[in-house]
């Protein structure tokens, strides 16, 4: 009897594992820009912003893209589009993150440290 | 022991900051904390005072994020600190950057307009060149401890950015916009 159960048990454990590792690695779960240990995503590119730059500078994407901008500095930043100001983020608090789905190419800056600049090419 | 200053002298020579540089000082962890903390809150200080007497919409912007910006370190080296268990401790360097910051505040508060803008903007170039120069050659260098060493490294690029920042409005006000 003991033989014959033993095997059951391990079996069902295995099975939670796999189930709990399964549900916990879900895409949508996952802090965006976190490239840890995670299969690159193709819906979404990540910039992060940090040292006071935003990484990379300049980056393409297919239109419909979801762009993450990953605030890594200990000061407040904000995504603006330069020219006609058609999207911006709004305060990005330290340690936050906003997305911004690719619509249109954009040169774009901080709002808050207007120094910082960046842009998005969108095929 | 000579005695080496970094000094950056304004215009018409009302700005003046003069640091100790890393030869003719020796400073300690609670030292070089106190310098940090000091260093962020001179600059709330005449932020707010922009604040206050600006009219101009860059110069009220960056104002606002030099306090903002400044807060956020100064939050920064308390945690760390408060976690480190270390008391900053009072020194020369500090007592200079207030003397200093005294005379300035004077000179900021008898001024308005578009006189009042181009003095806290010169003086924000000039005073965020001696305290990247300080925190470089002074703080970085002298640090031991590690996280402390690490903190001052990640303020340097928020330091530059709002350097080029100034100076950018500084172009601007001398009527050279890009």
């Amino acid at each position: 009897m003991q033989n014959r159960t033993a095997p059951r048990v391990l079996g069902l454990l295995l099975m939670a594992a796999l189930f709990y590792h399964c549900s916990s690695d879900t895409p949508g779960k996952r802090l965006p820009g976190d490239s840890s240990a995670a299969p690159p995503n193709p819906d979404f590119v990540t910039i992060t912003i940090e040292n006071m730059k935003f990484s990379p500078d300049s980056i393409e994407v297919k239109k419909g893209q979801q762009v993450v901008f990953v605030n890594r500095d200990m000061v407040n930043h904000c995504i603006t589009e330069v020219h006609t100001k058609a999207w911006t983020s709004g305060v990005i608090p330290a340690g936050g993150s906003w997305m911004w789905v690719a619509s249109q190419t954009s040169d774009y800056y901080c709002a808050i440290h207007a120094v910082m600049k960046g842009k998005i090419i969108v095929r | 022991m000579k005695k080496l200053f970094l000094s950056f002298l304004g215009t018409a020579g009302l700005l003046a900051f003069s640091i100790p540089n890393a030869s003719a000082q020796k400073l300690t962890d609670p030292e070089i904390a106190h310098v940090a903390v000091t260093a962020n809150k001179i600059d709330i200080d005449y932020a707010e005072i922009a604040q206050k007497r600006s009219r101009n919409q860059d110069v009220e912007k960056f104002a606002k994020t030099m306090a903002s910006d400044h807060k956020a370190v100064i939050d920064q080296a308390v945690a760390l600190v408060t976690k480190l268990k270390v008391t900053p401790k009072d020194n020369g360097v500090s007592q200079k950057l207030m003397t200093d910051a005294d005379k300035t505040k004077k000179m900021l508060e008898s001024k308005s307009g578009a006189a009042f803008d181009k003095a806290y903007i010169d003086n924000e170039v000039a005073y965020h060149k001696a305290v990247i120069a300080a925190v470089e050659n002074l703080l970085i260098a002298q640090a031991q401890n590690a996280e402390l060493k690490s903190l001052l490294q990640k303020v340097d690029p928020t330091l530059k950015a709002h350097l080029a920042h100034a100076e950018m409005i500084q172009s601007n006000l001398n009527g050279h916009a890009k």
